[in-house]
């Protein structure tokens, strides 16, 4: 193992940071946008719920370099939020993190938003009417009932996100390129060891992305299936 | 409104003059609801002062706008232009709208709600631990968790308790809100006749010990029978009649149903295994209660449900006849019942109205005529 880490290059390392980082903003980002919104979903007779809906699910059928296409057309300097910024005194986002993480959040979105929506729903409004009827805000409610009601869907949801973002590659390399350090994560210097004939390189990493996409999403299925034993007990 | 409230105040009046033993101080509360909403075929209209002393039934078939009355006055559901108000204090009025957990309300739904990832304990505590400061508290958990005998269950995790504790759970979790007044949605249907026989009890000691108001939702005459005091009778989004439920059992609606009467009678002890009441001047004797439940409060007076077809009438009292309760009563109305050849006899004694259900043939025979003096002969009594 020590040998295997000392085979890895500055470089590599760099990725794998920026990698956790971008991971880690987007799931926090996601968890705090996508509760209200799952909320809203789960509870709306709106007609709009259906557009939202397939809004939401969309990057789950999109090609990556769709999604990515636009957005840098949106983000860039020519597009209306680029050039706005660029208005301001401000950098455009294209070809940096920022970019990368507004990219991220919109496509992992569904990862975090159904999870969700399903332990919403699976609860029900009963449990937030009891509390009410017994005195409590809707703040204490959060706390007192849906957080600790609805745990596995939280963790769930975080666990799905982040490893999603894990695996993103076509939208970055779209909306972000390759620049070290700001946009290169894991799945892209994969593909640049790989264009660069370094298999070796490319070897390691990639199995150490499968290990560790395997890990988590085995410890996702295993929480799952406790906290639906407790939801039957 | 002003003629509204004293009604109100007369009602609760004749209310505490009836013999029913209430150690706490009733509260006389009354909620005024107006409230108009339609939605495809069902609509609401509803402009009533309801005054609420005792246990008071929200009675009628499924799908009268029972559970969405209780509902908007628990503030669960908001609808437009309605106004609500508990005695003086408005609950919803203009754009005024006081939020659930703001109303002193105490809530037991239809179907299990104890919290699933909390204690027995913690779930009776999750409301009397947000009490406002400034509460008054009347109600301790000891005195909450000894009334409803739940001591043995309080570590316990909701998901191993029968429908019947979850119940008294649910109740006693309402009560240490210390609410105003207490709202039951149907808190029996779920339940299966054992459990059942867990919680009525509960629900009689409850409004006998603690005085607090309760609205009972329910579509099952027998348990309005069994437990309250007043009756509010809905028929297809209105409020039909109201009063005292003695008297609301005259309603025809209510007699197509299966007509039957209640009579409040003192308890004199018993001998023999027999248990002797009277009822004003006339006595009753029936088999003592088995194994009462309510042991440690002991009764000095009971509920007898009578249905109307378990009482015949004879002209003159009945001395070689197996059925010993025979009481004097006069005849207040005779009417047509739902079946073609029966009638039903209203008769009153000591002021308490008592149904009979005879054939017309035998009406007839004996020549009843409303004013005369008859024997009841009671065959049958449930007591309560």
């Amino acid at each position: 193992m020590p040998e295997f880490l000392t085979i890895l290059s500055s470089q590599d390392w760099q990725a794998i940071q920026l990698t956790l980082k971008l991971c880690l903003y987007t799931t926090l980002i996601l968890l705090l946008l996508g509760t209200p919104l799952a909320w809203w979903l789960s509870l709306s007779h709106s007609k709009l719920r259906t557009a939202i809906q397939a809004i939401v699910a969309l990057p789950l059928v999109l090609p990556p370099t769709v999604l990515g296409f636009y957005l840098l057309l949106l983000l860039g300097p020519h597009g209306a939020i680029g050039s706005t910024l660029e208005q301001l005194g401000l950098n455009h986002l294209a070809f940096s993190f920022s970019g990368i993480l507004i990219g991220s959040v919109i496509y992992s979105l569904p990862f975090t938003v159904q999870p969700l929506v399903e332990s919403f729903r699976r609860m029900g409004p009963r449990p937030l009417e009891v509390a009410a009827t017994l005195g409590a805000s809707k703040l204490d409610q959060l706390f007192s009932v849906i957080l600790p009601l609805c745990r596995g869907g939280f963790i769930v949801a975080a666990t799905l996100t982040f490893a999603h973002t894990l695996g993103e590659f076509g939208v970055i390399l779209m909306l972000g390129g390759s620049i070290p350090g700001e946009t290169q994560v894991l799945s892209v210097l994969i593909y640049d060891h790989t264009e660069a004939m370094n298999y070796a390189q490319a070897h390691q990493l990639s199995l150490g992305l499968l290990i560790t996409a395997f890990a988590v999403l085995f410890i996702v299925y295993g929480l799952n299936r406790r906290f639906e034993r407790e939801a039957i007990l | 409104m002003i003629s509204l409230l004293q009604h109100a105040a007369q009602h609760c009046w004749q209310h505490i003059s009836q013999p029913r033993q209430l150690a706490a101080a009733p509260e006389c509360q009354t909620l005024t609801v107006q409230l108009s909403l339609a939605l495809g075929e069902f609509s609401l209209q509803l402009n009533n002062s309801l005054p609420l002393n005792g246990i008071t039934a929200l009675f009628g078939r499924s799908g009268c706008g029972k559970t969405t009355l209780l509902r908007a006055i628990a503030g669960l559901d908001r609808h437009a232009n309605a106004q609500i108000c508990l005695n003086e204090t408005p609950w919803q009025q203009g754009k005024q709208f006081v939020p659930v957990h703001q109303r002193r309300i105490g809530m037991v739904f239809q179907e299990s709600s104890l919290l699933p990832h909390l204690s027995v304990e913690q779930n009776l505590l999750y409301g009397f631990n947000r009490l406002a400061k400034q509460t008054a508290v009347r109600l301790q958990p000891e005195q909450v968790i000894r009334l409803l005998e739940l001591t043995s269950l309080l570590k316990l995790a909701p998901q191993y308790l029968s429908g019947g504790q979850r119940q008294r759970i649910a109740l006693g979790r309402a009560l240490l809100s210390q609410p105003q007044l207490l709202l039951l949605d149907e808190p029996l249907a779920s339940l299966d006749q054992q459990s059942r026989s867990e919680i009525l009890p509960f629900l009689q000691r409850i409004a006998n010990t603690t005085g607090i108001p309760m609205l009972l939702v329910s579509h099952q005459l027998d348990d309005v029978v069994k437990l309250a005091d007043q009756l509010v009778l809905m028929k297809h989004g209105r409020i039909h009649s109201q009063g005292p439920l003695q008297q609301q059992l005259l309603q025809p609606e209510l007699a197509a149903i299966g007509a039957m009467s209640l009579l409040h009678a003192k308890s004199q002890g018993s001998h023999n295994h027999l248990l002797q009441l009277s009822i004003g001047q006339q006595q009753l004797q029936l088999p003592s209660p088995q194994h009462s439940v309510d042991a440690n409060y002991s009764a000095t007076s009971y509920r007898l449900r009578i249905q109307a077809r378990d009482v015949a009438l004879s002209l003159k009292p009945l001395s070689d006849c197996s059925v010993s309760n025979q009481l004097q009563v006069s005849i207040t109305g005779i009417h047509p019942a739902p079946h073609p050849a029966e009638l039903l006899v209203q008769l009153e004694l000591d002021r308490q109205p008592l149904q009979a259900l005879l054939t017309k043939q035998s009406a007839d025979r004996l020549g009843l005529q409303i004013g005369q003096q008859v024997y009841a002969q009671i065959k049958a009594v449930a007591l309560d």
